[in-house]
């Protein structure tokens, strides 16, 4: 089987989900701010250059600098750090994406620099600039910034709910799909309430301004909190959006999947709060401490969105396309027959003397199928997982993983492997002991290959409408 | 001649990726070299004393643009990174992951050396002792130095066979040794001088005095670059350099060619005292030219030892994708904006009143 094998790294304690899912998070709070704060200087700017508050045009320009040198550099590295850390967890998830979307990617490219031309003209030459075209200098460096978001927006849409890609292949398909347009309108008013708030935090902490000065400046900051209130409406839109049984980890499926979208959603709801209040009373006034405060609120907003929708995508890295472990549904049937980790050419490289070749067969499937989601001991260790569990109920679990658990994806190779990695996991269990027999007791794998039969090589939602199970879409 | 006697759809995407890796090239140069420049005169202003009036107008200008040219640069790498992945996905994901955080490492260090350039060009840091500007621009030199070694480690790890790979992998090495390595980097970044060179001398040829150190500069890494150009030849294995002399021939003559350019107009900028406006602009030119035909070579060196036809069938379903018409509309649409907002931002500063004092 023409399988690409990749020479796949140990994170030792550290779950690969969390290093991308750690970074993800940082690098859409700081893409966030640059679109928002995109809008919220050309909103100043518009201020300050008709005469409705010239005092906005030192916020603009104190403001840029922030900007510039908080997303133009953190911003732009964390994107490709991005790209890179997507690399080194899931190779083939980023392979397949470039596939399909790389020219949208590559569209996105000519925004990134319409956005960096215009950021550092303005970064340049705003001060000798009239008003009238320091506001259009910043209203294109802000429609850049958020065909950036469009572009982008579409493709990590599509790995949720590809659409009609999934039939028909069509770029266009995918890009417009179901979850594109409650996630763009989504972010886009997360965009603007990352700016509100930053804007807040900058204007309170940058020097010169009188009390009254600063309260003005800052309650046209929280305009831009406004268009929060449709947050409730584009949420219900996308989890409408999601399939049902995405919607269904969300919504108490999955418990630390609920925490954080109660996380998001509580969050979100404080800075609504805080954000009416300020529009309502022009007399409440917010300072540095409430102003970070909410900045950090919404932060972990951000947070609580970003792990909901990587983590409601489970199974899948893309639906129906990819499983989370990089190995599609064509290649789980594949491997049934044939095998998958004895192929694995990368010898194991831990430093661990394993006893047996099944032992070594086992840790190979281990690192080949768990371990972007498992670590051994560590953060959703296996250790911690199954040391309750019976030898047979060890098979059972893993030969029926999408039964086991329904976000986890089915098993891909034959009784052998699942036999190899039953063992590896009791043999860790019991210590690493130097010597460990090797089972190959004909019943056994007999019993392991039916159990493996009756799940079928499907992901657990398909065993769920088979059974007519808990589907309500 | 390649990437043209390939099929159409790998042919394009080659051709794509030489294209767009040429517009990252040229501003990595001119950080690379730039910063060289400015390490280079900062020790020895801390060893002997200020430096010349030109040669210290050329560091302001560079410690001005310097961070604008790193921004341009990762923007522009960002498209040659895209289709590198459509072209040559396993070589690349493979070296990636083999080198890990070793790799992964030019992202904090990028990030580090972005905010000194910012330090580096702050007014305060001008006074500063030479010491500690010389101790900062030298370890931003550093910095990225790391990178562009990190960037040749892993292209020189992407064009070996399986059994090299298995090999680092067991052996958990985060560091990958070969021959090539030392003088391909050398290479790089001899040549970074030389394009750094052509385009400080647009931005500084007016000054007084600076034309002359600039094309001392230009000359000597014209001469440093073959050498080490010849140092990467005797380090190729000999298939693989028999393999590159049948097909190099129009992108030695691109490089020759360019090169050749450069050092004619290197001699003329030394002959004459005034500043040759028709030099700055082919300077740069020839430099690109020069890149060109360098892409060339490296492209057709990663073909002599990646399975090239491996990957048709890949490349062909990657050209079946859509949203091909709609990119080259958008690289023409925000071309066209850039190019009418610099010059509406061009004409505002000309009237304004700052700029006329």
């Amino acid at each position: 089987m023409a399988f690409p094998y990749y020479p796949l790294q140990d994170y030792g304690p550290v779950m690969k989900g969390m290093v991308i899912g750690g970074l993800g998070i940082f690098h859409v709070y700081l893409a966030q701010f640059a679109i928002g704060g995109g809008v919220l200087l050309a909103y100043f700017q518009w201020l300050a250059g008709t005469g409705r508050l010239p005092l906005a045009r030192r916020v603009v320009d104190g403001m840029f600098r922030v900007l510039v040198l908080v997303s133009f550099v953190m911003g732009a590295l964390t994107g490709v750090a991005m790209w890179f850390t997507t690399i080194q967890v899931s190779p083939r998830t980023i392979g397949l994406m470039v596939d399909q979307f790389h020219w949208v990617w590559a569209i996105e490219w000519t925004f990134f620099a319409l956005e960096v031309a215009s950021g550092y003209a303005f970064y340049r030459c705003a001060s000798r600039l009239d008003d009238r075209t320091r506001f259009w200098l910043l209203v294109v460096y802000a429609f850049a910034a958020w065909m950036s978001l469009f572009w982008i927006n579409g493709i990590l849409s599509w790995q949720l709910t590809p659409g009609g890609w999934s039939e028909t292949g069509g770029v266009w398909a995918g890009f417009f799909n179901p979850t594109f347009w409650p996630s763009l309108l989504f972010r886009t008013l997360a965009s603007l309430a990352t700016a509100g708030l930053v804007g807040c935090l900058v204007i309170n902490l940058a020097p010169g301004y009188k009390r009254s000065e600063r309260r003005v400046l800052i309650h046209r900051a929280a305009h831009l909190l406004a268009p929060m209130a449709l947050m409730p409406l584009a949420g219900a839109w996308f989890l409408m959006a999601m399939p049902a049984d995405s919607r269904g980890w969300v919504m108490g499926g999955s418990i630390a999947m609920t925490l954080f979208f109660s996380l998001g959603v509580g969050a979100s709801l404080l800075i609504g709060a805080y954000a009416a209040a300020m529009l309502v009373s022009r007399r409440l006034m917010m300072n540095a401490a409430t102003a970070s405060l909410l900045v950090a609120l919404g932060f972990f907003a951000t947070a609580g969105a970003e792990f909901v929708r990587e983590g409601s995508r489970k199974p899948f890295t893309v639906r129906g396309a990819l499983y989370s472990n990089s190995i599609t549904p064509d290649e789980v049937a594949k491997a049934r027959e044939v095998g998958l980790a004895a192929a694995d050419p990368y010898p194991l490289a831990d430093g661990v003397a394993y006893p047996t070749g099944q032992l070594e067969l086992g840790a190979k499937t281990f690192r080949l199928q768990c371990s972007v989601c498992h670590t051994w001991d560590g953060a959703n260790g296996l250790a911690h997982l199954a040391e309750t569990w019976t030898t047979q109920q060890l098979r059972l679990n893993v030969a029926q993983l999408q039964r086991t658990k329904a976000f986890m994806p089915p098993f891909a190779g034959p009784a052998e492997e699942v036999e190899a990695l039953a063992q590896w996991v009791r043999w860790r269990l019991e210590g690493a002991p130097p010597v460990w027999d090797t089972t190959d007791d004909p019943a056994v794998l007999r019993q392991i290959t039916d159990d493996l039969d009756a799940v079928g090589t499907g992901p657990g939602i398909a065993i769920q409408q088979r059974e007519g199970l808990q589907v309500d879409d | 001649m390649f990437p043209f006697n390939q099929p159409p759809p790998t042919a394009f995407y080659v051709a794509l990726y030489m294209a767009t890796l040429v517009l990252h090239v040229v501003p990595m140069c001119y950080v690379l070299g730039g910063q060289t420049w400015l390490a280079t005169v900062g020790l020895w202003e801390a060893a002997r004393g200020p430096a010349s009036a030109p040669v210290r107008g050329i560091s302001a200008a560079l410690r001005d643009w310097m961070p604008l040219a790193l921004a341009v640069t990762i923007t522009a790498g960002v498209a040659p990174l895209l289709f590198l992945q459509v072209l040559c996905q396993t070589p690349f994901y493979t070296a990636n992951l083999l080198l890990f955080h070793r790799w992964m490492a030019i992202l904090p260090v990028l990030i580090a050396a972005f905010y000194l350039l910012y330090l580096q060009k702050s007014k305060r840091f001008v006074d500063w002792p030479a010491a500690g500007r010389a101790a900062v621009a030298l370890i931003v030199m550093l910095l990225f130095g790391f990178v562009a070694w990190s960037w040749t480690e892993n292209h020189v790890l992407s064009l070996q066979g399986q059994a090299v790979r298995v090999e680092q992998y067991s052996a958990g090495g985060l560091f990958y040794e070969n021959a090539e390595t030392g003088p391909r980097l050398a290479l790089w970044w001899a040549g970074a001088l030389a394009v750094m060179a052509g385009l400080a001398y647009c931005q500084t040829g007016r000054l007084a005095g600076a034309s002359r150190p600039l094309a001392w500069l230009g000359l000597a890494s014209l001469t440093a670059a073959p050498l080490a150009a010849l140092a990467w030849q005797r380090s190729l294995p000999p298939e693989v350099w028999s393999g590159l002399v049948a097909q190099v021939w129009p992108y030695a003559a691109l490089l020759l060619a360019g090169a050749a350019a450069q050092l004619v107009m290197w001699a003329l900028v030394m002959r004459s005292r005034r500043f040759l406006p028709l030099v700055a602009w082919l300077l740069p030119a020839a430099a690109s030219l020069t890149t060109l035909g360098v892409a060339g070579v490296r492209e057709l060196r990663r073909w002599q030892s990646v399975d090239i036809a491996g990957f048709y069938e890949a490349h062909a379903r990657a050209a079946a994708v859509g949203g091909w018409g709609l990119f080259l509309f958008f690289l023409l649409l925000n071309t066209a904006i850039i190019v009418g907002l610099l010059a509406v931002v061009r004409r505002g500063v000309r009237r304004s009143p700052v700029d006329r004092a």
